[in-house]
C-alpha cells in the first residue's frame, strides 16, 4: 500500500528579486505519513508548513526533491481526488451560501450529481452549521466560515485530509467540536495531515508529529519520542523585569510571565546554575515541581 | 466536462453580481432605447441609423463587458485565494481556465442577449416584421466577443487586471483597424525590416472586422454562406488557440 504522503528532499527556494536574492522556505524535507495516522505538522510562523502544504497540492512547484500522494507525484491532478483540503483561512465568494459552496466542492470532488445536495447537507450537519446552510457566507462569523471550510474538505469523503490550522478563529466550544470531529475521522480510518499552532489540541490526537524550524525538519516521531524523556523542572518566582528575564534566558530557561508570578521551565541539567542565578538576583523560589515535558514545551525547546 | 461547467457556473454567478456588468448593460440599453428619438429622419433613413447605432452599441457593449470581466476573473481569484480550495480538487489548471472563460462568456452573452432583445423589439416596432439577419449579426458579434474574452482570460493568467485591460483593449482596437491601417502600412513600407514587423503584427493580431456584419445588416447585402463558415471557423480556432496558450502558461504558474 502506498503511503498517503511521502516527501524526499523537498526543497523550495523563492526568488525575491535582484537585490534581495533568494529565501529558502523549505530545505530538504523528508516525511512519511502512514495510512490512518494523524500527523501533526508543527513549526513557528515562517517555518515552511504552508509552503509544504502548497507543494503537496501543487499550488507551488518544488525547487528540488519530490512529493507523492498515495504513490503518485503531486503534479498529477488525479491525486487530489483522494484529498480534502482546508486552507489556513478559507476564502469563499461572500455572496455564496454554505450549501452552494459545499455542493460546488462536492461536484468538483466527483460526487454523483443526484446526491450532491444530500452530501453537502450531511457535511454541514457534521460540522454543526446546517442551520446556516442558506445564509450568505459574507454574513457568517470567522468561526462559522472556518466550519464551512471543514465541511467542503469532508464532502468528497477523502482518504486524506490536509488541514492548515483547522481551529483557527474558533471559540473554545468550536475547537472542542473540531477536535472531537478529528478523533471521529481518525477512528473512521482517515489519514489526517494537520498543521497547527494550538499544540495542546494536537498532543492528544496525533500519532506522529514533525517539527519544522526555518525550513528544516528538527524532530519527528510519536509525540512521546519528541518530548524530552527526562522530566523538566518548573519553578515559580515573583514577577521579574526584562533585564532579569534576559539573564535567565541566557542560561537556557524558558520564562513565562503570568499575572502575579513568573514560571521558569528549567532543564534538569541546568537546575543548579539557575538556582545560583536566582539567588544572585534575589529572586525568591515560591514553588518548584518536576513533571514530564508537554508537547508545547518540546515545541518551544525545538523551534524557538 | 462536469468540472469545467461547475467552475463556469461559479464564474457566471460571480460576474453577474459585479457592478460593472449592471452598469454597462443598463448604459447600452439606455443608448438603444434613446435611438427611438431619431424621429427627425425619414423612415427608411431612420431604420438604417437605428440598426447602425444599435449594432455598434451591442458590439462595443459586448467588447467592454468581455474585457472588464475577462481581465478580473482569474487575477481576483488568485489575489483573494478563492482559487486554492478549487485547484486543491482534481481540477487541472486548463479546466479552471476554460471554466472561467466559459463563465465570463455566458455572462457577456446574457448582456448581449438583453441588448439584442431590446434591439429586435425596436426593429419590430418600426418594421412590423422580424429581421432574421439580425440574429446572424448578433451570433457573429458573440463570436467576436468570445475571441476578446479568450484574449483577456489568457492575458489575465500572467498580468494584473489593469495591465490585462489595457493590452486587451489595444489588441481589440488594432484587430478592428488592422485591415485598413496596418494593411496600408505594409503596402507603404519600403524597408524590409519594418515590412516584416508589420506583417508579423498583421498576422498575429486577430481580424475582428470580419465578424462585423453591421453593414450587411443595414444595407441588406447578401453574404455567401461559405464566407460565414470561414469566419466562424477562424473565430473558433483563434479562440481555442488563445485559450490553450493561456492554460499552458497557467499550468506552470504558482498560485
Amino acid at each position: 500500500m502506498e503511503l498517503p504522503i511521502k516527501t524526499e528532499n523537498l526543497k523550495k527556494v523563492y526568488y525575491l528579486g535582484r537585490r534581495k536574492g533568494t529565501r529558502t522556505a523549505l530545505d530538504g524535507l523528508n516525511i512519511e505519513v502512514q495510512e490512518g495516522a494523524v500527523f501533526g505538522f508543527l513549526g513557528p510562523n515562517g517555518a515552511g508548513k504552508t509552503t509544504t502544504i502548497k507543494m503537496l497540492l501543487d499550488f507551488v512547484h518544488p525547487t528540488s526533491g519530490s512529493a507523492a500522494i498515495f504513490g503518485k507525484p503531486t503534479t498529477d491532478s488525479a491525486t487530489r481526488q483522494m484529498v480534502g483540503y482546508l486552507p489556513e483561512q478559507p476564502y469563499f465568494h461572500k455572496f455564496l451560501k454554505p450549501v452552494e459552496v459545499v455542493s460546488m466542492h462536492a461536484g468538483l470532488a466527483g460526487v454523483e450529481r443526484r446526491t450532491i445536495r444530500e452530501r453537502a447537507m450531511n457535511a454541514l450537519e457534521r460540522t454543526g452549521i446546517a442551520e446556516y446552510a442558506d445564509t450568505p457566507i459574507g454574513k457568517l462569523s470567522k468561526g462559522l466560515t472556518q466550519r464551512v471550510g471543514i465541511a467542503q474538505a469532508l464532502v468528497g469523503d477523502p482518504k486524506l485530509l490536509i488541514l492548515d490550522e483547522p481551529t483557527s478563529g474558533l471559540d473554545p466550544i468550536g475547537r472542542r467540536y473540531v477536535r472531537d470531529l478529528l478523533i471521529e475521522l481518525r477512528n473512521e480510518g482517515k489519514t489526517i495531515f494537520l498543521s497547527s499552532h494550538i499544540l495542546s489540541e494536537i498532543e492528544n490526537i496525533c500519532d506522529t508529529v514533525a517539527v519544522l524550524k526555518r525550513g528544516k525538519l528538527v524532530e519527528s516521531g510519536p509525540p512521546d519520542r519528541v518530548r524530552n524523556d527526562n522530566s523538566i523542572i518548573i519553578a515559580q518566582t515573583i514577577p521579574i523585569d526584562p533585564n532579569t528575564r534576559n539573564r535567565l534566558k541566557f542560561i537556557d530557561v524558558i520564562v513565562e510571565q503570568q499575572a502575579d508570578c513568573t514560571m521558569l521551565t528549567i532543564d534538569p541539567k541546568n537546575v543548579y546554575e539557575v538556582m545560583r542565578a536566582m539567588e544572585e538576583m534575589h529572586l525568591p523560589l515560591l514553588k518548584i515541581e518536576t513533571r514530564r515535558e508537554s508537547l508545547e514545551e518540546a515545541f518551544l525547546r525545538l523551534a524557538a | 466536462m462536469a468540472r469545467i461547467w461547475i467552475i463556469a457556473k461559479m464564474s457566471l454567478l460571480e460576474n453577474s453580481r459585479k457592478q460593472v456588468f449592471h452598469v454597462l448593460c443598463l448604459l447600452m440599453l439606455a443608448v438603444i432605447a434613446s435611438s427611438t428619438l431619431l424621429s427627425i429622419f425619414t423612415e427608411g433613413v431612420q431604420i438604417k441609423i437605428l440598426k447602425d447605432l444599435c449594432m455598434t452599441c451591442i458590439l462595443f457593449g459586448g467588447a467592454a463587458l468581455a474585457i472588464a470581466l475577462g481581465a478580473t476573473g482569474i487575477p481576483n481569484d488568485v489575489e483573494s485565494r478563492t482559487i486554492h480550495p478549487i485547484v486543491a480538487r482534481p481540477v487541472t489548471r486548463a479546466q479552471y481556465v476554460v471554466g472561467k472563460f466559459l463563465g465570463t462568456l455566458i455572462t457577456v452573452a446574457m448582456g448581449i442577449g438583453a441588448m439584442s432583445i431590446a434591439f429586435g423589439m425596436l426593429i419590430y416596432m418600426y418594421q412590423h416584421t422580424f429581421d432574421s439577419f439580425l440574429l446572424m449579426a448578433v451570433l457573429f458579434t458573440l463570436l467576436e466577443v468570445a475571441l476578446i474574452t479568450a484574449i483577456a482570460t489568457a492575458i489575465s493568467t500572467f498580468a494584473t487586471p489593469a495591465v490585462t485591460t489595457v493590452i486587451t483593449f489595444m489588441i481589440y482596437l488594432a484587430g478592428t483597424i488592422k485591415i485598413g491601417y496596418i494593411g496600408g502600412l505594409i503596402e507603404q513600407s519600403t524597408n524590409v525590416l519594418s515590412k516584416g514587423i508589420f506583417l508579423l503584427i498583421y498576422h498575429a493580431l486577430p481580424n475582428l472586422e470580419c465578424f462585423n456584419l453591421k453593414t450587411a445588416l443595414v444595407h441588406h447585402d447578401a453574404i455567401p454562406a461559405a464566407y460565414l463558415g470561414q469566419v466562424a471557423t477562424y473565430g473558433i480556432c483563434y479562440t481555442a488557440f488563445v485559450l490553450v496558450a493561456g492554460a499552458a502558461y497557467f499550468a506552470s504558474r504558482e498560485v
